[in-house]
């Protein structure tokens, strides 16, 4: 009781990586996933533990499959898929991330899985959807970004866009997998019944576009980034860094008036002055170019001289906001996210050494959250062959035959 | 079709801005009951931010809170008067989910802390979505989506590399990091209260989300190689050609991203084979990667004469991973997402026809779409304090004359 401990996930390697499956994983979920003989494409992407190129030392591999079993089969084999379909009279959830039609092409689609077992949801990611103009489009995190117009977003002007980092295209569609089959699980327990979950890169990432396309649909607005729409609210230099301003909001003034009040109290009456005066104290006036030179040229220099964490310190005692804009050895050590023992190590031994993770995304008082090492490849194939009702020679022969690894 | 898989579910909604209402958005989608509860007193920033319909400012105009508010019911409560918490109690007796997403304290003011709510209504659900969490030296710092961005290295990390840092130009971590994460946890918290009969705290850290989703490889990076990972545009870590391409016309880009040898071939072939691209320090990945710079030169060439468009169709027939950096008016109108049906327009009272999305998360058998558009502050007082509560007519004549439906 209090995990996911009784839900089966059944999850393939694929090239965007296990994001979905890790969810249900380090709820205690029992995530198996199934690598191809090759094995995961992500086993072979940098960066690498100690920089040491290594199957078992790819950090994306080993973040994306924490908690989970690994088993190496060959699908493509009819022993292969024979395995499968016993995997899934005993599972709930299948998630993968082929071409649309792949599976289909190995007898292996929803409608042969739900004859095998009427309860399993069946979780397909692709980047544009398994049916409509696109869907046989080859895809990748930059063109998915590119299609959804969420690129369009990162820029300024007539500047060229610039891709978020860390192929948000392939992890937001892994949140909406995870989150889609968990509610499609949730109604085959009540029906008996499940279902297809389908979930399109595309689709996807135009949830993350904000109101850029009501901004076309009601305004008829091509909108980019909104940095600088005032003064006062952008990307600043600072002594050691960047920092992220929002000392201003349209009309309010709660978050402006503490940051004049702030240069007051750093010994620049002079510079309150002028930014307490009635006509900076207000949005129309903030938004004119006019002010945006006397920011630049009065704000900024008193901004830069400070480090990033003695502004966010600063400000916040003061109720206003700007934030550090933190580079990743900054996340790291961060004092709030470590006072919380976010970060996690877990030891390797197929490494040799500790990996440090990012830790609980949330807490849930009734169910454990926690994190194993990802399966070495093949680590759990016997065991889950054994599960299966497998004998050791039958078990041998799919070993030999290179049907599996392990 | 079948039922909507949240049928019967009922939240009491008190969330606001950003992540919160994507939340109890998805959640309404499939199907529950969705309370929003608001006040005409101090209606919300995003109802008061444009865009507007015909560009005319007002609380039930803006296409940037509507399309998040989809498919909920609208109650008007001024939870400044005791009558009105008392309403909010009897709410919370026919509530499965109650969630939040104010400053700490507001919620135990009212005397609606999880405590308080649980002997209220025993099995509740009760969600808080701190921006760095309950506990710790920063619990109390406050924050906006733009800002935990900028914290979690998101900002950082986005950019070009010769330019300060820009991150995404929205408030990315409001939009699929943290209601991506929080759907899934609430599911996996119904699904455990059906089977055991318990409800449970829900505490989703927005900072913790965003390090999870955006910058986990790289804080691991620095954790183990010592190395601060940088922006890099629209470049990949490890492969070439990976890039955004001028096309003719202004803001007209093609993105290119080629992943091995073959796809080199294939976009060599659609570019007619010229004589540079047959250099052998371009025949591999690793030569294309070293030579980068020389390769983007050559290629931006290239597309520099062509449209943007008809340049994609002829990539992606060959095989290219290529995409035009849709405009979001480009998005509301992009073939793929048309044919799938992804766009609705739906009437709204005061703002007439707008745009809508469906659900990124389609299921084959239950409906997951906005089938009603955002709601008006108060607009459903009757349907909720009448039907649901089952307050007399009198008694809500009463609560209206005394301004507790304010």
């Amino acid at each position: 009781m209090g995990s996911l401990s009784d839900i089966r996930v059944l999850e393939f390697a694929s090239p965007y990586g296990g994001y979905a499956g890790k969810m249900f994983a380090d709820l205690g979920a029992d995530v198996i996933h199934i690598e191809p003989p090759e094995g995961d494409p992500t086993r072979f992407v940098w960066p690498f533990y100690k920089d040491k190129p290594d199957r078992e030392g790819s950090l994306k591999y080993l973040y994306h499959n924490t908690s989970k079993r690994g088993m190496v089969l060959d699908i493509t084999r009819p022993e292969g898929q024979e395995v499968f379909l016993e995997l899934v009279k005993t599972a709930d959830i299948v998630i993968e991330a082929f071409n649309p039609g792949f599976m289909e092409s190995l007898s292996l689609g929803y409608e042969i899985l739900k004859k095998v077992n009427p309860k399993i949801v069946y979780v397909s990611i692709t980047p544009f959807g398994r049916e409509g103009p696109y869907a046989d489009f080859p895809g990748s995190n930059l063109t998915v970004s590119a299609l959804a117009g969420w690129l369009y977003l990162a820029g300024t002007g007539n500047n060229k866009p610039a891709l978020a980092y860390g192929e948000q295209a392939y992890m937001m569609a892994f949140c909406y997998a995870a989150s889609g089959a968990m509610a499609a699980f949730y109604d085959a327990e009540a029906t008996g019944e499940g279902q297809v979950v389908e979930i399109s890169m595309q689709e996807a990432v135009v949830t993350a576009c904000e109101n850029a396309c009501q901004y076309w649909d009601l305004e008829k607005i091509e909108r980019r980034a909104t940095e600088e729409i005032e003064a006062g609210r952008n990307v600043y230099e600072c002594k050691d860094g960047y920092v992220s301003a929002m000392f201003s909001m349209g009309d309010n003034r709660y978050l402006w008036d503490p940051f004049w009040q702030w240069m007051k109290d750093e010994g620049r009456p002079d510079l309150a002055e002028i930014f307490g005066s009635e006509d900076f104290r207000g949005r129309a006036y903030r938004a004119t170019d006019e002010a945006k030179q006397i920011f630049r040229e009065k704000a900024e220099p008193f901004i830069k001289q400070f480090d990033k964490t003695y502004i966010y310190i600063e400000t916040q005692k003061r109720r206003t906001v700007c934030y550090p804009v933190n580079d990743p050895k900054d996340v790291y050590e961060n004092e709030q996210l470590n006072y919380r023992n976010y970060f996690k190590k877990l030891y390797h031994e197929s490494l040799g050494g500790e990996v440090t993770y990012p830790g609980e995304v949330y807490y849930l008082e009734k169910m454990e959250w926690g994190l194993k090492p990802a399966p070495t490849f093949g680590q759990h194939t016997v065991e889950i062959l054994k599960e299966l009702g497998y004998a050791d020679e039958q078990v041998g022969a799919l070993k030999e035959g290179g049907v599996v690894i392990g | 079709m079948a039922k909507p898989i949240l049928d019967g579910i009922v939240v009491c909604d008190f969330s606001w801005v950003g992540a919160g209402p994507i939340t109890t958005q998805n959640l309404g989608m499939m199907g529950a009951t969705i309370i929003h509860i608001e006040t005409h007193k101090r209606p919300e920033i995003l109802r008061m931010t444009p865009p507007f319909k015909d560009r005319k400012p007002g609380v039930e105009r803006s296409g940037y809170f509507s399309p998040r508010n989809a498919n909920k019911l609208g109650l008007s409560l001024d939870l400044s008067k005791p009558e009105a918490i008392e309403v909010v109690k009897r709410l919370l007796t026919i509530s499965d989910i109650v969630i939040n997403n104010f400053s700490f304290g507001v919620m135990d003011r009212w005397g609606l802390s999880y405590e308080d709510v649980k002997k209220i209504k025993p099995d509740i659900i009760y969600i808080e979505m701190p921006p760095q969490g309950r506990t710790g030296p920063h619990k109390d710092f406050m924050a906006f989506g733009a800002l935990i961005n900028a914290l979690v290295g998101a900002t950082f990390l986005t950019g070009h590399p010769d330019q300060k840092p820009s991150g995404t130009g929205t408030n990315y971590t409001d939009h699929v990091p943290v209601p991506g994460h929080l759907t899934f946890a609430i599911m996996a918290a119904l699904r455990h209260r059906r089977k055991t009969g318990e409800g449970q705290f829900i505490e989703l850290a927005q900072s913790q989300a965003g390090v999870n989703m955006v910058s986990a490889i790289p804080v691991m990076d620095y954790a183990v190689n010592g190395r601060i990972q940088q922006r890099m545009g629209n470049r990949h870590l490890e492969l070439a050609p990976h890039n955004l391409y001028n096309c003719k016309g202004e803001r007209n880009w093609i993105a290119i991203a080629v992943y091995n040898d073959q796809e080199w071939e294939s976009l060599k072939k659609v570019m007619g084979n010229p004589e540079w691209a047959n250099n052998p320090k371009f025949a591999t990945n690793e030569g294309r990667k070293a030579n980068e710079d020389e390769l983007d030169a050559k290629i931006e060439e290239w597309t520099s004469a062509k449209w943007h468009r008809q340049l994609m169709d002829e990539l992606v027939k060959e095989g290219v991973r290529a995409g035009v950096v849709h405009s979001c008016r480009d998005v509301t109108e992009d073939y793929n997402l048309v044919q799938r049906g992804f766009w609705t327009y739906l009437m709204h009272p005061e703002a007439g026809v707008a745009l809508y999305n469906h659900s990124p998360m389609r299921m084959s058998k239950a409906p997951v779409l906005s089938t009603t558009p955002a709601n008006m502050i108060g607009q459903h007082n009757q349907q909720v304090l009448r039907d649901l509560l089952k307050y007399t007519d009198e008694e809500i004549k009463e609560m209206e004359e005394k301004g507790v439906l304010n």
